[in-house]
């Protein structure tokens, strides 16, 4: 989230699209609806009318896989009305910026100018800003003094590296003209005709949220897998943020893009890098061809586009130096590059996100797993693919608080390979709870708290820290006594926050936050050796400091545990600045120089975040120190771009620079009415006979399917089917339909279906619904049904519960993200005769 | 000081912690429950029952008024706490009660087991524990533990808390476990004039929120659990025809006179339950044998 949970009150206009708060997020729900009491609107747009449907003051259904298209019907409202934030277009968006003008889109195809038909992906080359030049061979010397001057105004330009720009927003080439250009198709019945919803449902939902355009309002959106699980899922996101930059609603109070995290610490557990792509503190992951720190670092520190842009990653040296230094301690020094080179290193081309790994194992091309706190057997794509895959493995660890089902795959009644054919050895290894141990968890809003040890864990379960450990220091002997291919990553490692086996969590938040390794003076205070750093401002490049993740540095000090703190705000816009820590340095909102206007004055009206009195800023802790950008010597607020300013028109993304409106990969309709291109065609494929495909528009497979949470059960389950008490709310894995097609399909309440798609079956309890209904898409009905995915064979353990829906999503995915389509493929299901197949039944007591 | 419960049905999203933490609170077991395929199929289990004291109920109602022509309403259904309990003035042997702070209390030591509560109580509400030889009557009470019983806050962590943080602790303590565990605040628990009177605050304030009426203000004679509504109650399956007479005001008379006839009644039903449930018992395992044997 850029700005936190509590926040959500201060909102104007509350959008729910792409999540189910109210199932999924209760507790965000309390701040939902003091929001309400204030007077907010809340606005819900989803295929299903849901738990947070119940409390919209307007609710609009759409097909799914179209939120581009609603979106962008959106941007064209708010552009075609001019109900933008002018001042904070102008002054804080890219808006003004020149594109090359070799930048195109091209509807007959469907592509953006630089795509490369055979390798499925773009050159961003026509993708950038326009740039100043001089001639190289000017000698102003014999300039009369005005082409001189002009001259030195333009050198002075090209050395600043200053984008071209037209702040009148007139430039053809500028990006709002082009913003408006591309959104010309997306009018009201062309949105319409795809989505499914009615135009004055569209209008309706549009005036609500663009009202928050006037500088005194201030919009939110909360989104979570239901934007992030399409083929399209990061452009539905950069859809809503241009939404957000055009009605000045980024960095407010009440305002941001708000990412509803879908597990507790996952946002923690980001941060630290769990994912292949990035190190600690999004830095980027080392390739191969970066093979020195040197090389590495040229490669990711971006230069400063206009001289008042702070270009915050210019910092990059600094914070991987001192990442490398809390990795290998003693053992970086400055002749080894402080042990980069004992990095691994991708690929240059490589992407080992989910689901390339699964395919890789299913090819049996990776030996070993460990699945850490996961459950793969039920919570990935194309289950049957994803099983089939660990019985190609050599070996398997499964580290679990309890037995699930990738532990006791090789059991599976539906997997289709004898067990005696497996010849996969699985690990099991009890792990300890999160209430069993200590530590610190990173909600969405950001905030890292601290938590403390309720019980012991049971049996032979330990902290995962612990079971590491173990690991750890079996491969250090191993290494040690054998040798081997380049064992110096292990030899090196720094490894010091565990006292006979057992992890002490403050020392290993101590090492995350960063020490001052020598005496370092900076500004007349000299920091002691040894101490921890203050800030994420005072690490250095030269190994003088450590920090094993810098947008974390400032969170456990000389001061005291941040984390542990736990003061309320007893008056305040809910920044709670006192209760926990928030990454960065205890921001709560982020951009939140952009709340205030470029002399540093809070926007006419809106609530206060920040705001620049006399030479600082008071209110949340800014983005920076600088003034505002109008001011001598001041910095544009959107510190992390290079160019210092939001981008309406985005560099960096594999699927183009603008989000466009795509199928998903199995649907409905047979035609785009946007473009000639049915599919984003820079989409994850993947290619093995498992990986079948469902016709578009076929009737083998007519009715699209969603996958979806429910609040009492948590990811596949595996905790919550667990606990008698939730498993006795929510017993069985059941079928969402509307009665329309019910009634279509000669069900009764309480009648078992087989649910079918291209990848698998699944048996389901039929649940019709007045929640759904068909929807119309250019004259032709469409019927929408969905089904909670928290189910697993194993539990509970008598056949009672089903399996997990994800038996029947496809392995197709984002570009970028690599995220699997599980919110829109197509299914078809029929009544199930129990009585003469009572082994697909779900019934009680059927299997022991 | 009487007290209660204000259920807001406008603010609650169905999450259903009020009744899983009741479960936690009573340690009361999960019931065998399957998924009934309509509406009430989210509503599970389906009914009040000796290990479950509070449901919470799903309606779906059509209203064209309403924001996507639907309203989803989730009703929590407990005890009703009336303020003269049918269920206590049926009781021969006082072993029903009402609280000082409100509730509907039960005292096991005292019960004869002849069950005229169950049939006394207008909402249907408690429930004997049919499959014990020595059943009790269960149901909520208002977590009358947690408000008349110690805290024992000094005791927590092994450390006395501080003058503020043992109030806070206090504050939210001393509640039923049920409303300590609303995420959205569509429980409050307080005194029950003050309830009455924000209830009021509430309808007056937004009337088109609310179907203008509060539910246990005068039903029966009054309850300590009072609710509001968007929709009119009779659609979220609330009886609307209890008139507003307390139940005592009927039976008083009678129930003097029948106490030892009903000790009779209670064992003689007892027998025809356990008679049922063998009888259920043999017909299941026949039909598991006949299901074995399917080819």
């Amino acid at each position: 989230m850029t700005n936190h949970w509590i926040d959500l009150k201060n909102s104007d206009c509350v959008l729910i699209m792409g999540s189910n708060p109210a199932e999924n997020h209760p507790i965000s729900f309390r701040w939902v609806l003091k929001a309400k009491e204030r007077g907010a609107k809340v606005v819900c747009v989803d295929p299903r009318f849901t738990k947070s449907a119940a409390h919209a003051d307007i609710y609009a259904r759409l097909r799914s896989g179209t939120d581009i298209a609603f979106l962008g019907g959106m941007i064209k409202y708010i552009l075609d009305k001019d109900l933008i934030h002018k001042d904070y277009v102008v002054h804080y968006t890219n808006a003004s910026f020149l594109i090359d003008e070799g930048f195109a889109f091209d509807p007959s195809k469907g592509f953006f100018s630089g795509f490369d038909d055979a390798k499925r992906a773009y050159d961003e080359k026509t993708w950038s800003y326009q740039y100043y030049s001089v001639d190289p061979n000017a000698k102003p010397d014999e300039m009369t003094p005005e082409q001189r001057a002009e001259y030195e105004r333009i050198a002075a330009l090209v050395a600043a590296r200053e984008p071209k720009k037209d702040p009148t927003l007139q430039d053809p080439n500028c990006v709002y003209q082009i913003l408006k250009r591309h959104y010309e198709r997306y009018d009201l019945q062309t949105v319409s005709d795809t989505t499914g919803t009615p135009p004055a449902d569209l209008e309706k939902v549009y005036a609500a949220f663009a009202a928050t355009g006037a500088p005194e309002k201030a919009g939110t959106i909360m989104y979570a897998m239901g934007w992030t699980q399409h083929t399209v899922g990061v452009q539905n996101i950069r859809a809503m943020s241009i939404v957000q930059m055009l009605l000045g609603n980024m960095g407010r109070a009440g305002g941001g893009v708000n990412a509803l995290r879908g597990e507790s610490n996952v946002q923690g557990s980001t941060d630290q890098a769990l994912l292949f792509h990035i190190l600690p503190g999004y830095l980027k992951a080392p390739k191969a061809a970066q093979a020195t720190l040197e090389a590495y670092l040229k490669a990711n520190t971006p230069a400063a586009i206009g001289k008042a842009s702070a270009n915050w990653w210019g910092n990059t040296p600094k914070y991987m130096v001192s990442l490398l230094k809390a990795m290998y301690g003693e053992a970086a020094t400055p002749e080894n590059g402080f042990g980069y080179g004992w990095l691994p290193k991708l690929e240059d081309t490589g992407n080992y996100s989910w689901m390339n790994l699964f395919d890789a194992m299913y090819q049996g091309k990776i030996k070993g797993l460990l699945a850490w706190g996961m459950n793969p057997a039920c919570s990935g794509a194309n289950s049957t693919k994803t099983r089939q895959a660990l019985a190609k493995l050599d070996w398997l660890v499964n580290v679990n608080i309890f037995p699930n089902e990738t532990g006791w795959f090789f059991q599976d009644p539906t997997l289709g390979i004898a067990p005696a054919d497996i010849k996969t050895e699985v690990f099991v290894l009890p792990a300890a709870s999160s209430v069993e141990k200590e530590g610190s968890l990173s909600n969405s809003g950001r905030w890292m708290q601290w938590r403390y040890k309720a019980a012991d864990a049971p049996g032979d379960a330990l902290p995962d820290a612990e079971i590491m450990n173990l690991i750890f220091q079996e491969l250090l002997a191993l290494y040690k006594a054998d040798g081997g291919a380049l064992p110096e990553p292990i030899l090196n490692t720094k490894w010091d926050y565990f006292h006979e086996g057992e992890a002490n969590p403050h020392a290993i938040a101590k090492e995350i936050n960063g020490y001052f390794l020598k005496d370092v003076t900076i500004a007349d205070k000299t920091f002691k050796a040894g101490t921890l750093v203050p800030a994420f401002g005072m690490l250095q490049a030269d190994g003088s400091t450590s920090s094993g993740n810098w947008v974390y540095c400032a969170s456990y000090t000389e001061a005291g545990n941040m984390s542990a703190r736990r003061k309320r705000e007893e008056s305040g816009i809910g920044l709670n600045p006192e209760w926990a820590w928030a990454w960065p340095v205890n921001r709560r909102i982020i951009y939140n120089r952009a709340s205030a206007d470029p002399n540093g004055k809070p926007w006419k009206g809106g609530i206060p975040v920040v705001e620049w009195v006399g030479d600082r800023w008071v209110g949340d802790i800014p983005d920076g120190p600088w003034p505002p950008s109008a001011l001598e010597g001041g910095k544009h607020p959107f510190i992390m771009r290079p160019d210092g300013h939001a981008a309406l028109f985005a560099t960096g993304l594999k699927d183009g620079p603008l989000p466009e409106h795509y199928e998903p990969l199995e649907s409905p309709v047979t035609d785009n009415r946007f473009s000639a291109a049915m599919l984003n065609p820079a989409s994850k494929r993947y290619q093995t006979e498992r990986d079948t495909v469902a016709e578009c528009g076929g009737n083998q497979f007519p009715y699209v399917c969603s996958t979806y949470r429910v609040t009492e059960h948590w990811q596949t389950g595996v905790m919550t089917r667990n606990s008698p008490w939730l498993l006795e709310a929510v017993p069985q894995v059941f079928l969402e339909m509307s009665e329309e097609l019910a009634k279509e399909k000669g069900l009764v309440p309480g009648d078992q279906v087989r649910v079918s798609s291209a990848r698998g079956t699944l048996t389901a309890v039929a649940l019709p619904t007045k929640r759904l209904k068909p929807i119309t898409v250019r004259g032709k009905t469409v019927h929408q049904v969905g089904l909670p995915w928290c189910f697993g064979w194993r539990v509970p353990n008598d056949g009672s519960g089903g399996d997990s829906a994800n038996l029947l999503t496809p392995c197709v995915g984002d570009p970028n993200t690599g995220i699997p389509e599980s919110k829109a493929f197509l299914v078809n299901f029929d009544k199930l005769d129990a009585a003469a197949h009572p082994e697909l039944a779900l019934t009680t007591g059927r299997r022991a | 000081m009487d007290f209660g419960v204000l259920n807001d049905t406008t603010r609650c999203i169905g999450c259903r912690s009020c009744q899983v933490s009741c479960k936690n609170e009573n340690k009361l077991p999960a019931e065998p429950t399957q998924l009934v395929g309509h509406p009430g199929g989210l509503t599970n289990p389906p009914q009040l029952s000796a290990s479950t004291h509070t449901i919470v109920q799903c309606h779906e109602i059509e209203d064209a008024e309403a924001p996507g022509g639907l309203r989803l309403v989730y009703t929590k259904r407990q005890c009703m706490h009336c303020d003269q309990p049918a269920c206590v003035s049926a009781c021969p042997v006082t072993a029903l009660h009402k609280t000082e702070h409100g509730g509907v209390a039960y005292d096991e030591d005292k019960c004869i087991g002849c069950r005229y509560c169950v049939w006394a109580c207008p909402f249907g509400v408690p429930t004997a524990e049919w499959d014990s030889l020595a059943p009790r009557i269960r149901k909520c009470d208002l977590c009358s533990d947690r408000i008349l019983g110690d805290i024992r806050a000094q005791e927590l962590n092994d450390t006395t808390l501080p003058a503020p943080a043992r109030k806070r602790f206090e504050e939210s303590y001393k509640k039923p476990a049920c409303v300590k565990a609303c995420t959205t605040g569509a429980l409050t628990y307080g005194r029950h004039d003050e309830l009455l009177e924000e209830a009021h605050r509430r309808l007056e304030a937004e009337p088109a929120r609310y179907h203008p009426h509060v539910y246990g203000e005068e039903e029966v004679g009054g309850t300590s659990i009072l609710y509001l509504s968007a929709v009119p109650f009779e659609k979220l399956g609330f009886r609307t025809d209890l008139g507003t007479t307390a139940y005592p005001t009927y039976t008083a008379t009678a129930l003097g006179l029948v106490p030892p006839a009903v000790i009779g009644i209670g064992a003689a039903l007892g027998g025809i339950h356990l008679l049922a449930r063998r009888k259920a018992a043999v017909a299941r395992e026949e039909a598991e044998r006949k299901l074995g044997e399917t080819p």
